[in-house]
């Protein structure tokens, strides 16, 4: 080949293992989901049998709705606190809160294992029983980081005169936020909040170090049927977290493009600039 | 003053170590267009938004129709602001826009639906009502803003460079609407520049600032005709600076040639180091050795070299030098009787003259 951008075959084929890598495991779950028989090894015809179980065992039912109400606390608590940080952080020039800026990763490189473990000995410290709400609380700390660094994209980009505008206009400080500033971050803490879901849904270590006895979330819950011996039912739920979770990032993205915006989901999220 | 819509007395600004505004008096009338104009830091942005309430003063006192607002937030001063970027609010549409102060103000709705298609009317935008900003061009973003402001009926209008961000043939068209616009509802103006020629076309006085303070304050045709001092005649148009020494009978020795200077009054002593400035279209060049065309008699006159030359289409713009050293830069029209392309060689020596009385003493 003489054309300067020739393109060796080979890449084309290692690029197609590393995405047969990525998506085979998930692959086999969801068709295995379907089978009709017990095996998780040969495929032998379609059913929702599987399906039909999961929603027939409460215990699990029950820790779907724990999930969800996990994920649904921590999602309001987070944007509203986040969304806080954020306008403080970036409309207060001090020193100090460039520094807050930089703490404020500190929850999300924190190994999880960590967090859930120090999050355990604090609660058990302070006498707290183990419930949803010790885990929402958990969730909570790395959640507002998500929030605030989403939120704080986009509120760069919109600057201090249009809240400014809206003083001049006979808004008093807080119907400046009220009014215009809330409104014009709403994509952005729409787009956060269902991230938050996202991940709060899914979440298995933090959720395992601050479970008590009564209401686990799914994840857990999966965990310990595994234990036990591996049901297919486990291949359906695993399913259904899946399109929950896609489901959830696929609103973020498309959200801020509702709004009528020009920009896209992907720069909301990211807070990247043009 | 009765007619005073805004005095500013003794105030200055100072960031931390930094003083953005230092000890500026202003007074600006009812119904007038005042401009603050001058370059990037100069504390013109800086006083506009102590008028609005943005910024306090570190010292003096603002008076708005005689009242001490400097202490008043902004959202209780009876002025509105039109920002640079227009700062629409990007989730409401045209008229929601315009509306918001009125709402704010608890006008009644009947009211607010009036007033805001009569502003929308004045701007022109009423078939753009329930567009949402994004939807709109930079221009009709421009007259939102405006709108927006207009509708609350303030008591002063304040621009910053509100014509920054469009491109040239609109500014100039924004300009003549702007200046309709503000004879039409004969509210005062304070209006922010940095191009001289947007000041020159619109305002009633212009106010010329420089490193925080105010340079020279005047008409127009005062600023331009009479500046008072280097950075003035520099900033407005360009301007040809001579340095000579005075002599007496107010007159000027600059190299070997004398230059009599109305302007110079009588109790300069003599060799007192002089600067004047003369401004490039005052400045008449000729040929050497043919009659007079361009200049005339009771011009001082002076011989000089072509050093380059600038074909402008409508003219040309001559860089002259002089015999001791120093440029002139000279603007000539083109006429129906001469092209600007048929003249001047570089090199060529010429005469060149100007009248006493176009020469403006910078001390």
């Amino acid at each position: 080949m003489s054309s300067p951008f020739y393109k060796p075959r080979f890449l084309k084929v290692f690029t197609g293992l590393v995405y047969l890598y990525l998506f085979i495991p998930i692959v086999i779950v969801i068709v295995f989901s379907f089978n009709s028989q017990k095996s998780l090894q040969v495929m032998d015809g379609l059913s929702l049998r599987w399906y039909e179980e999961f929603f027939d065992d409460p215990t699990l039912m029950d820790s779907l709705l724990t999930s969800v109400e996990i994920a649904l606390l921590t999602m309001l608590i987070s944007t509203v606190v986040g969304t806080a940080l954020a306008i403080g952080l970036v409309r207060a020039h001090s020193g100090t809160a460039k520094g807050f800026n930089v703490l404020m990763l500190v929850p999300l490189i924190t190994p999880e294992i960590v967090a859930g473990i120090s999050a355990l000995l604090i609660f058990s410290q302070l006498g707290i029983a183990l419930s949803i709400w010790t885990i929402v609380l958990a969730h909570i700390t790395f959640s507002i980081s998500y929030v605030t660094i989403v939120v704080r994209g986009r509120l760069a980009s919109i600057g201090v005169e249009v809240e400014e505008a809206a003083q001049d206009l006979g808004a008093s400080r807080w119907e400046s936020v009220r009014l215009v500033l809330v409104p014009s971050l709403w994509p952005a803490i729409v787009a956060a909040g269902l991230l938050v879901f996202a991940l709060s849904f899914d979440d298995f270590v933090l959720s395992f170090f601050t479970t008590g006895e009564d209401a686990q979330p799914l994840p857990v819950r999966i965990w310990s049927m595994i234990r036990f011996g591996v049901s297919p039912t486990i291949n359906a739920v695993g399913t259904l977290m899946m399109v929950v979770s896609i489901s959830a990032v696929a609103l973020a993205v498309l959200i801020p493009r509702l709004f009528g915006r020009r920009e896209s989901g992907v720069k909301v999220l990211t807070g990247a600039e043009e | 003053m009765a007619d005073e819509a805004i005095g500013i007395q003794g105030v200055t600004k100072r960031f931390g170590d930094f003083t953005a505004v230092d000890d500026v008096d202003l007074s600006i009338a009812q119904g007038e267009f005042f401009s603050l104009l001058g370059p990037s830091g100069c504390g013109k942005t800086t006083t506009l938004r102590m008028l609005a309430g943005f910024e306090v003063p570190t010292e003096g006192r603002i008076l708005l129709e005689g009242e001490p607002v400097e202490n008043v937030p902004p959202h209780r001063r009876n002025v509105n602001m039109v920002f640079q970027s227009y700062a629409l609010f990007e989730h409401l549409d045209v008229e929601g826009n315009v509306a918001f102060g009125l709402k704010r103000k608890k006008v009644p709705k009947e009211e607010i639906a009036s007033r805001v298609a009569e502003a929308l009317a004045l701007v022109d935008l009423t078939a753009r009502a329930k567009a949402r900003p994004n939807e709109l061009s930079g221009g009709q973003r421009q007259r939102v803003a405006l709108a927006r402001a207009l509708v609350n009926r303030p008591r002063v209008l304040l621009l910053d460079e509100p014509l920054g961000a469009l491109d040239l043939k609109l500014r100039r068209q924004m300009q003549i609407e702007l200046k309709a616009i503000q004879r039409e509802v004969g509210i005062t103006f304070v209006y922010v520049t940095h191009d001289q020629e947007e000041a020159l076309s619109m305002s009633d006085r212009i106010a010329v600032m420089s490193d925080g303070r105010v340079a020279q304050c005047g008409p127009p045709e005062e600023i331009y005709e009479h500046p008072t001092e280097e950075f003035v005649a520099g900033f407005i148009g360009i301007s040809n600076l001579l340095e000579g020494r005075a002599e007496s009978g107010g007159r000027v020795r600059i190299g070997d040639d004398c230059l009599e200077v109305p302007d110079l009054g009588d109790e300069r002593p003599d060799g007192d180091r002089v600067r004047i400035a003369v401004r490039p279209e005052k400045v008449a060049v000729d040929e050497i050795g043919t009659d007079p065309y361009r200049i005339e008699p009771g011009m001082f006159t002076v011989e000089g070299e072509i050093e380059s030359k600038v074909y402008l289409g409508v003219g040309n713009q001559l860089t002259l030098r002089l015999g001791n050293g120093s440029r002139l830069v000279a603007l000539e029209q083109a006429t129906y009787r001469v092209r600007a392309d048929e003249q001047w060689e570089i090199g060529q020596r010429v005469r060149i003259g100007w009248h006493p009385e176009h020469c403006m003493v910078l001390g």
